[in-house]
Parts: C-alpha cells; sequence; structure tokens
C-alpha cells in the first residue's frame, strides 16, 4: 500500500472541491464533450497533447472529443474587461495519457476566471490552488513562476532561444556554460540565467536574488507582481508551501503572467498546472484576461484510496431463504450497516460477520 | 534517504567509484552479488542497477530519485527531468558515418540507419533535409556496408569499428557524456539531499577533469 497517498476517494475529492469553489462563488461550467476539430487545430500548442479523438458528424463536419475544457470555455463566454467571470468545471476529457501510447478518458476538475483580472484575482486563485493541493494531500509543494520573468530574460539572448528555453527548463547549467563560452555572453546575462536556473525554494531568497538578476522592465514587473503576490499568500500562511522555480515554463504564445505546478509528496509527476493566458483571449479576439488552473484527477487516481472491499455483513441465502435476506439486510442496514446479499461468496470478498441463511436448512 | 538509478556496466561502476569517494559508499554492495537494491547503513542512500537506457525511465517515473544517464538516451527520449550536472565521463560523440566514399544525393531522401530514431529525425528535420530512417537495435555500421542505407547516425567513440568497417564520419551531430539527473517532484520534497549529492559530485568531476 507504500504508493496510496491520500485515504480519500476520487469522488470525495470531487465532492470537496466543488464544495469549495462554490464557497468562493465560482459558478459551473458544463461544456459539450464535442467540439469542431478546427478549434484545436488552431491552438494545438495550447493542449498537453497534440492528438485528438476526431470524427464526422452527421453534416460532414470535422468534430474532436474535448481534449480540454478551457478552449471551449473561452470560445463559448461572453469574455469583457469590465467583468470578472467565475467558473469551475468537473469534467473528463479525452487524450494521451502522460507516457502513454493509448487515448485516455481523464478526468479534471479546474478554475478558470476571465474578463477583468487584478491583482486580488490572482492573490485570491492562488490561495484556491493551494487549497485545492491540500484537498489532495497536506504534503504539497506549489511552483509559482512568472513568463514575465521567464522571457524578459530569454528575449536579451539574441539566438539560440530554443535551446536556452531547454536549458531553463531542463536546469542544465553545464551546457549552458559551454554555449555561453562559444557564443561570448557578456557576465551580466551568463549570471542572470544562472540565478533563473538556480531559483528554487522559499519566495524571500529567491525574490532577493531574483532582483539583483533583472534586466529589463518585463522582468521587473515580473518580480514586482510577484513580490505583490508573496504578501498576500504570506498573510494567509501560505508562503511555506510556495516555492518560486523559474524552470517551471509554459508556452509563451498563450501565457503572459503567473504560472503554477503542484507536487504531492511521493506523486512523481506534476499534479496540477496552470497560470495566466491572457494571450489566449487575444486570440479569440476578445479583450480581458484570464487565469485558471487545473487538478489532473485522472494521472492521480492509482494514488488515491479505492473503494473498500470490506463490508460489515455478507449474507448468503438460497431459493427459500430469499425474502428472509432482504428483511435481515433491510433492518441491519437501518442500523448504518454495509451489507452484501448473495448466494455465495465471492473471491477476495472481506467481512465482518458471515450470516449463512443456508446453513439452518443443511441442519434440518 | 535518496533513491539512486546508476547504468549497469563500466559506466556505473566509475560513478558508484566517485559516489564511494565522496562519502556515500555502500557496505552492503558487492558486485558479484545478484541482488539489485543496496542501501547505505547511515540510511542516506540506496542504489541499483539497471539497464543504461532505462536509468531515465525511473527516475522520471520515480523510482529513483536522481540517477545517471547518457546524453544520448536523454536527447533521444526527452524524459521529463532536471539535467543537474555534467560527469564527464562516458565521452564519446553522437556522429552520422557513411562508407568513404559517400556522396549525398539530393534527389531522392537520404536513407538513415540508427537506434537513435528522434535524434536523427530532429538533426536531419533541422537541415532540411528529407530522410527515410531505418530503425535497428545493433551491428548498425553493417547498414551501409550491405547497401540497405546511405548513412548511419550511432554513437563513436575512438572510431575503430568504423574504420575496420571502411566507414568514416561524415558530421558530428553532439558531444556525449554521462549526465546526472533528477525526478522533478523528488527535486522539490527532497532538495536538500539532491543538492548535496550534486554539489559534492561536481566539485569531485572537477577535481579529477
Amino acid at each position: 500500500m507504500k504508493n496510496k497517498i491520500c485515504a480519500k476517494r476520487e469522488e470525495s475529492i470531487i465532492s470537496e472541491l466543488s464544495t469549495l469553489y462554490r464557497q468562493y462563488g465560482y459558478k459551473r461550467y458544463k461544456p459539450s464533450c464535442f467540439e469542431e476539430y478546427a478549434l484545436y487545430q488552431e491552438n494545438k500548442d495550447f493542449l498537453i497533447g497534440k492528438n485528438v479523438i476526431t470524427f464526422s458528424d452527421l453534416n460532414g463536419e470535422l468534430m474532436a472529443m474535448r481534449p480540454d475544457v478551457t478552449l471551449s470555455l473561452i470560445r463559448h463566454s461572453d469574455i469583457s474587461d469590465k467583468v470578472t467571470e467565475k467558473y469551475f468545471y468537473n469534467e473528463k476529457v479525452y487524450r494521451q495519457s502522460s507516457g502513454g501510447r493509448n487515448y485516455k478518458e481523464i478526468s479534471q476538475i479546474g478554475v478558470e476566471v476571465v474578463g477583468a483580472i487584478d491583482e486580488t484575482v490572482v492573490g485570491e486563485l492562488t490561495i484556491l490552488v493551494c487549497k485545492t493541493l491540500e484537498t489532495v494531500s497536506d504534503d504539497y509543494i506549489l511552483d509559482v513562476s512568472h513568463m514575465g520573468f521567464t522571457e524578459g530574460l530569454l528575449n536579451e539572448f539574441t539566438s539560440n532561444r530554443n535551446q536556452l528555453s531547454e536549458y531553463l527548463r531542463t536546469k542544465n547549467l553545464h551546457d549552458f556554460y559551454s554555449l555561453a563560452e562559444k557564443e561570448k555572453y557578456p557576465k551580466k546575462l551568463i549570471s542572470a540565467f544562472e540565478t533563473a536556473v538556480n531559483a528554487c525554494g522559499s519566495p524571500q531568497n529567491v525574490l532577493k536574488s531574483a532582483k539583483l538578476a533583472i534586466l529589463n522592465s518585463t522582468m521587473r514587473d515580473a518580480v514586482d507582481e510577484l513580490t505583490a503576490l508573496f504578501e498576500v499568500l504570506d498573510e494567509f500562511d501560505y508562503a511555506d508551501k510556495v516555492n518560486i522555480n523559474f524552470s517551471a515554463t509554459a508556452n509563451a504564445d498563450y501565457y503572459n503572467g503567473v504560472i503554477f505546478n503542484g507536487y504531492v509528496k511521493n506523486i512523481p509527476h506534476c499534479v496540477l498546472s496552470g497560470g495566466r493566458y491572457d494571450k489566449l483571449i487575444e486570440k479569440f479576439e476578445k479583450d480581458g484576461g484570464a487565469i485558471g488552473f487545473a487538478l489532473y484527477l485522472g494521472e492521480i487516481e492509482r494514488y488515491l484510496a479505492k473503494d473498500s472491499e470490506s463490508i460489515d455483513y455478507l449474507i448468503i441465502y438460497d431459493g427459500k431463504t430469499n425474502l428472509e435476506a432482504l428483511k435481515t439486510a433491510r433492518k441491519l442496514r437501518s442500523d448504518g450497516a454495509s451489507v452484501r446479499i448473495s448466494t455465495s461468496i465471492s473471491v477476495g470478498q472481506i467481512y465482518k460477520e458471515l450470516i449463512d441463511l443456508t446453513e439452518k436448512e443443511a441442519d434440518e | 534517504m535518496i533513491n539512486v538509478a546508476l547504468p549497469k556496466g563500466r559506466l556505473g561502476e566509475k560513478v558508484y567509484e566517485l559516489l564511494c569517494q565522496i562519502g556515500y559508499r555502500c557496505e552492503e554492495y558487492s558486485k558479484d552479488s545478484r541482488k539489485l537494491i543496496f542501501s547505505d547503513e547511515r540510511g542516506e542512500v540506496s542504489y541499483f542497477w539497471v539497464k543504461p537506457s532505462d536509468v531515465a525511465v525511473y527516475v522520471e517515473l520515480g523510482a529513483a530519485d536522481i540517477g545517471v544517464a547518457g546524453k544520448d538516451i536523454l536527447e533521444e527520449y526527452c524524459p521529463d527531468v532536471y539535467e543537474l550536472a555534467d560527469l564527464k565521463m562516458g565521452k564519446c560523440s553522437m556522429c552520422v558515418a557513411a562508407l568513404g566514399d559517400f556522396k549525398d544525393d539530393l534527389s531522392s531522401p537520404l536513407r538513415v540507419a540508427t537506434k537513435f530514431v528522434h535524434t536523427a529525425e530532429k538533426y536531419y528535420a533541422e537541415m532540411g533535409r528529407d530522410i527515410e530512417v531505418i530503425k535497428l537495435n545493433g551491428s548498425i555500421e553493417l547498414a551501409p556496408v550491405l547497401g540497405i542505407s546511405d548513412v548511419i547516425v550511432d554513437i563513436v567513440e575512438t572510431g575503430t569499428t568504423l574504420k575496420e568497417n571502411n566507414l568514416k564520419v561524415v558530421s558530428k551531430i553532439s558531444d556525449i557524456s554521462a549526465r546526472l539527473i533528477a525526478n522533478k517532484s523528488s527535486y522539490k520534497f527532497k532538495n536538500d539531499g539532491i543538492l548535496r549529492i550534486c554539489e559534492k559530485l561536481k566539485k569531485a568531476v572537477e577535481s579529477s577533469d
């Protein structure tokens, strides 16, 4: 049972989170399972996996099973920079499982805020990210990064962008040094890149060194925004659960502000991700910004508690005692016990007490 | 406790020796034992040896917190892990090689035999050269000799095997050496322990360089 990280079942996590999001005034969003394929084709890089399940509908139009909920929400909702809309969803999505070679139905629960986004919205949403991770396990770490800092840094380099972004993502300084030597990067740039790669740990320390690495106004704005965010998190006692990690990046064509990556102890991969994605809203030619996150329930399923196999009573009946079995079970259940009636004991069934109604007959 | 995945074979032994030097010896370990997992008695580290190409899988899936894998494997499979240090061991290069009289005929796709399909595809895609990949699992050098491919993409250490088969290096794709990799989740939850090993290893590598 080493792998069980969380003593809760998937359903109870979903129900706890739905209650939590409603408490914060979020509305449930329920998209259709199908969307025009073009939506995903045009925004391929926004998706986690590139492959989607497609089919022709009755008009011959190419449709897809949704691999993601965010795109549907942005496409179908009215977004304006005057109003803040807050949604949550709890849906199945259809995509390749991480590292798998097959399509999978993956359950995903998440939150999206669209429209007018200010510091308070970002602060409250980050608290909600922490509370979401807390629902899975108390032993969690939230990695926070900022696209402004990483993009601002990478933009200072005139070439090798892809390579540099890969080095940042994998914390690979040794290959960076070789490249820096070859390209004769200035000292200031090298030390700023080092700071970004080595940044991992408590916000206070990291922000201090990040301030020294600022090279332009984009990076300055990012550090200022993170500083303000951590003041809020500190006030709400979440600061010690949060790490700044500039290696956590996202696609710069869509994301532009804070980035979240949630980790839970003993689960080897990221269980929650999200961030600020105003650029996607721009692509849809709507006004306003957006920020959100999703918890990948489907990916952590194996670490959650399973339906218990143990019941209180197992009643075995036969053709003559079936009515008696139903009555006995009703009585026991009314006392709060779990009772299963059956004609035989199934393999692996665990029970506290066995009531065999066929025995009496054998005695007679 | 930090779980370390090491590659079976000469490279793994060398890395283990280095780990011993910096204070992570495991008394329980003996080369001839058939045990698969060995723990350090102070409970700081435990080791297991796996097939070199599998190290990255064990680390990505969190069975090992850190591990040692060749850059060739990291380039080919792109595991979602951190690459923390260059151990400067097992040095070789990823190369394109062909028969001595090879000339690229641009009128048809280049036939490339390799074990490293992704690496070859990426290299030629960047050059804009159309290729046909023939995936082989060993004795790659045979492919151009027997005429099933125009070139090979493979690891070249000394070049002796190439020479003996009348092949020559056409171009170098990248330098390869052993890298210290870490699971992304472990890096956060066991940060102190992992950084300690990493820093000591880096120092030991530098001083032996």
